[in-house]
């Protein structure tokens, strides 16, 4: 064991080391780099680390808490519907792949193919799944022979890949990613159509409960709607400081389309051989790049309660000669106490690091909510409370602590919201001519027209807008939809109106 | 019907012309022959082995109808039956491309139930989850050019991407030890990253030329466990722990009586200090590997120069591990416990504990005998026991009995319009034929029928891991003489006896 003179030095020395300046701040504004400020703190809050290539991203534990909380959610809620897990090949052959002729050539440029084992060549080139359709349809045809047999319900969390080479973005749009797609077959439409909203309902509820983020409902256009299928629906997000909208999640009615390419019928209960509608439906890891983008600041991350991986972090105070060791056991009881009540607590005692730079360290890392204590808390028998949406602080006398943890946290989650639904609504703008649309897209904003609903008027949109910033497009029909008096016209034909249709710019 | 044509059976057997030996993770060619020299060899045939008490082997079970089709017998032609079994027990199908599969929502649960019992383990002894990419630049590969040199003919490689021709080529990954040190090395600088314990679920590609469902994929899942450490005695003692966790997993949740060891040096993975294995017997005394935990050593962060300044200020390179378990082991649980009727899964990870089958022979007995089986199906689950009623009016009960079976459910219970009026219901286990396998007259109150299930869903994971350990302790030869360690393996069992682990023995041994 060391001497006493030699641990006091190495104490001494390991003082000096003690890090008070931060350098942890980020360089960029989010509302003046915003594309730097994004890539910047996805990566100081110790979500994301970059990779030799490019499009492809590390995800780090703080990541991975996120979406194995959304993950359980949804995995109970669909179990709830009878849905079942199931894995299904990574591989597609080709002739498979091109099985459906709008599916294929909506996906084929994206896909990344497998051409070598080892160093030889393979006869035939291997895809690796961009969607997995065309991966599980045959299989559907295969086990689906009668009406017993229905309705199939099938669901797999796996990685896909898309070979993009529009601009790469953490999460929003990266070539690989993590998500769930959930497919089923059905006997009837009527089947098909109500689990297309349940489904529907469900990714609403992650966006708004768990992400604290406001999403409108609705239907995508004939253009925009998934390739091979009847009709998709999607919740929409949108970006104020890009100004671009982002679709969240997709619940798609597939009609029998596939079930016509693959082949997929039943014996139904009249003894009729019948074609079977289907649904597909899909959220991916971009759900947590909505979250940053929309709850974080110039400090950093900011996580919504129910998703951080780290809810409440424990901080001591130390004071001139204040005794370290009551205060660090008032940490520990602490983190106990919360942590039996069901919070995600820790504490953070490091000795080589100030308060100062730990606030501002779980601050980047977003955290929700912080407790200071120090010797005139314990004196006091409370806590202070920082809450990092607001930076409100508080004093709470210990015997409340859970209670207003408790009520802090829903607090925080609310306030996100509401902050993230005020500043939204105030992008919104309704317009009925051309000019107005264009200068709403200048101003970027979320624009909502009457709209004559003809695909070579939406085409024709895109073309007009084509620019340095991307065309604009329409993001959906919502399904809440405000009263069109008669007589209303479309804005870029001049036809009469058929629905109100949100535009804009997106990702 | 479909143009698709599914892969035959065939191609899961006859050896490719260009037959490699290739092998399930972190093992180098060479230990093909060395395996197949001390376990068994794949083309003895089977020895004749005295019949055991039927209470512990149930091969008199009857095998279903032959209108169904019956499952190959497991003494005339164990892979056949197995193949059978993860058909008929809807565990599996194949995949379109050769060697890949399907898991179905059967076998996709047991998965679920390795996981969330693995996850668990992994958070309490203080890993995190991340999630690392699928490819692999091939320079990286490249780096460690010795280290994969077993594996390079078995890399997928994407040359096409988007339609064009990629700049560099990018392996699918076959495991993930390049990536991971890549990163290490950033993010370890002071002895205060130490220890750094990440853990990823994830599917892994390794183009085999011999494939069996399960066993030997070309795409399978697992999990990678990858520490970093500041002393060799952490690592070891983490390799250490992880071995254990699995063992513990394997006997008290699988049922199965691993052997936890040492893999010889010429066994242990390439780039390891030293490999720990969990080996288990299957139905016909081979041996398979269930799970790895190997002391990396310095070897991987010399490679990589991951590196630490430690207390006094030296920089020193770190100490590492890596372990995984995978879908092969839901093989091992399949060949560790069926038998001729099917598939007899462990309660503990069996997706269905009980299924009820209501009995009616006449249209009005129906109503009472299905509605109790709700009643008794609400009460069950109350005590989170996962259970699932067989109500379909198109299979007689007989089939239904067979059906189950064949999916290897531990328990059963029969509902009929006399256990509607005495109020009480049969309780029969799977692993027990015949009369002496059921318990009539159990009571449906609620705590008295949860009670009884409970206690038999424990006799049945109980009697399977004892009848695996007869098994397998019948079978084990301890023997101190070359001549001794023959005979034993003629007879196709295992043996067990001093070795002065020299590696000279070891090459002399596999040539003779």
């Amino acid at each position: 064991m060391a001497t006493a003179n030699a641990s006091t030095s190495s104490k001494n020395a390991r003082k000096k080391e003690v890090k008070k300046e931060t350098g942890l701040g980020l360089a960029y504004k989010k509302n003046e780099s915003f594309g730097e400020w994004y890539s910047e703190v996805v990566v100081n809050g110790e979500m994301i680390e970059y990779y030799d290539i490019s499009g492809c991203y590390i995800l780090r534990p703080w990541t991975m808490v996120i979406w194995e909380t959304m993950q359980a959610f949804f995995d109970a809620e669909i179990k709830k519907m009878n849905v079942k897990n199931a894995y299904f090949p990574l591989f597609v052959t080709e002739n498979v792949l091109q099985k459906e002729k709008n599916h294929i050539e909506g996906f084929a440029p994206e896909v990344a193919w497998v051409t070598k084992s080892g160093q030889s060549d393979l006869e035939v080139p291997i895809a690796i799944r961009p969607t997995s359709e065309t991966v599980m349809y045959p299989y559907f045809s295969k086990w689906i022979r009668g009406h017993r047999d229905l309705p199939l319900k099938l669901n797999q969390w796996c990685n896909v890949v898309r070979w993009e080479f529009s601009h790469p973005t953490p999460f929003i749009r990266s070539r690989e990613f993590l998500w769930q797609e959930g497919h089923t077959a059905f006997a009837t439409k009527e089947e098909a159509d109500k689990e297309v909203l349940e489904i529907l309902e469900l990714y609403r509820r992650i966006y708004e409960e768990y992400l604290a983020i406001p999403v409108v409902k609705g239907k995508k256009s004939e253009l925009e709607k998934f390739a091979g299928g009847l009709y998709t629906t999607s919740v929409e997000a949108f970006i104020p400081n890009t100004g671009r909208g982002i679709q969240g999640a997709t619940s798609h009615c597939l009609g029998q389309n596939f079930a016509k390419m693959f082949e997929i019928d039943f014996e139904n209960e009249k003894g009729e051989k019948a074609k079977v509608w289907q649904n597909s439906w899909a959220y991916s890891t971009r759900t947590i790049g909505v979250m940053v983008m929309v709850h974080g600041d110039d400090k950093g991350l900011v996580l919504p309660p129910k998703v951080a991986a780290v809810q409440v972090i424990v901080i001591p105070v130390p004071y001139k000669d204040a005794d370290m060791q009551t205060i660090f056991e008032a940490c520990s009881s602490t983190v106990q106490t919360l942590r039996v009540a069901g919070f995600r607590a820790e504490h953070d005692l490091r000795d080589n690091y100030s308060p100062g730079w730990k606030y501002s360290n779980w601050e980047m890392k977003g955290v929700p909510l912080r407790i200071e204590i120090g010797p005139k808390d314990i004196a006091n028998k409370q806590v202070r409370i920082v809450r990092r949406d607001n930076g409100a602080k508080t004093d709470i006398p210990i015997s409340c602590m859970v209670e207003q943890v408790q009520d802090v946290l829903s607090s925080i989650h609310e306030n996100l919201f509401n902050a993230a639904k005020e500043k939204r609504d105030a992008c919104i703008k309704v317009v009925h001519t051309w000019e107005e649309f264009m200068t709403a897209l200048n101003d970027k904003k979320l624009i909502l027209t009457p709209w004559c609903d003809e695909e070579e008027v939406e085409k024709n949109v895109k073309t007009r807008t084509k620019g340095e910033l991307g065309s604009a497009k329409t993001l959906c029909t919502p399904f809440d939809q405000p009263s069109l008096p008669e007589g209303t016209l479309c804005f870029a034909s001049g036809k009469p109106a058929k629905k109100w249709t949100y535009w804009g710019r997106s990702y | 019907m479909m143009a698709l044509c599914l892969p035959s059976l065939h191609l899961f057997f006859y050896p490719h012309p260009n037959l490699r030996s290739s092998y399930y993770p972190y093992r180098v060619p060479v230990s093909s022959k060395l395996r197949a020299s001390l376990i068994t060899k794949e083309e003895a045939p089977e020895a004749e082995e005295p019949p055991l008490p039927s209470s512990l082997r149930a091969l008199d079970r009857k095998p279903l109808s032959a209108h169904e089709g019956t499952l190959t017998p497991r003494s005339v032609d164990f892979n056949a039956w197995y193949l059978d079994v993860i058909a008929r027990a809807e565990l599996a199908d194949y995949g379109p491309v050769r060697g890949t599969m399907v898991i179905r929502p059967y076998g996709y649960a047991i998965w679920e139930a390795i996981q969330d019992y693995l996850n668990a383990k992994f958070k309490e002894t203080g890993h995190s989850n991340m999630y690392f990419p699928q490819f692999i630049p091939y320079s990286f590969i490249e780096k460690e050019a010795s280290h994969v040199e077993g594996f390079s003919p078995e890399l997928a490689v994407v040359t096409i991407g988007g339609g064009k021709e990629l700049e560099e080529k990018l392996v699918v990954r076959p495991t993930s030890e390049t990536i991971v040190n890549h990163m290490f090395t950033q993010w370890i600088q002071s002895y205060r990253d130490l220890p750094m314990m990440i853990n990823q679920w994830a599917n892994v590609t390794r183009w085999e030329m011999r494939t069996k469902p399960f066993i030997r994929t070309l795409e399978f899942l697992w999990q990678e466990g990858h520490t970093a450490h500041a002393t060799a005695e952490e690592a070891e003692k983490e390799a250490l722990l992880m071995i254990d966790v699995y063992k513990k997993f394997a006997y008290e949740q699988a049922a199965i009586p691993v052997i936890a060891g040492r893999k010889s040096k010429a066994e242990t993975f390439a780039g390891a200090s030293c490999t720990y294995t969990i080996e288990a017997m299957m139905g016909d005394r081979k041996a398979l590997q269930a799970g790895t935990s190997h002391n990396l050593g310095q070897n991987f962060s010399r490679a990589f120069e991951t590196q630490f300044t430690d207390e006094n200020g030296q920089r020193q390179h770190v100490w590492q591990t890596s372990w995984a378990i995978s879908t092969r082991f839901i093989g091992g649980i399949i060949l560790t416990h069926g038998d001729d009727a099917g598939l007899m899964l462990p309660p503990r990870l069996a997706p269905v504990q009980v299924v009820i089958v209501p009995i009616w022979k006449k249209d009005d007995e129906k109503i009472g005998v299905l509605s109790t089986a709700v009643t008794v199906e609400q009460t069950l689950k109350s005590a989170d026991i996962r259970v699932k009623i067989d109500g379909s009016e198109q299979r007689t009960p007989g089939w239904k009995f067979n059906f189950w079976e064949l999916k290897g459910v531990p328990v059963r219970i029969e509902i009929g319009p006399r256990e509607v009026a005495d109020g009480s219901v049969v309780v029969s286990r799977r692993d027990v034929p015949g009369k002496l396998g059921k318990d009539f007259g159990i009571c449906m109150e609620p705590s008295m029928l949860i009670n009884h299930v409970k206690s038999r869903l424990e006799d049945v994971q109980a009697s399977l891991l004892r009848s695996a350990t007869l098994f397998r302790d019948r079978n084990i030869v301890d023997v101190r003489s070359y001549e001794e360690l023959k005979e034993a393996i003629s007879q196709g069992k295992w043996a067990r006896g001093p070795w002065s682990a020299s590696l000279c023995l070891v090459d002399d041994s596999q040539r003779r």
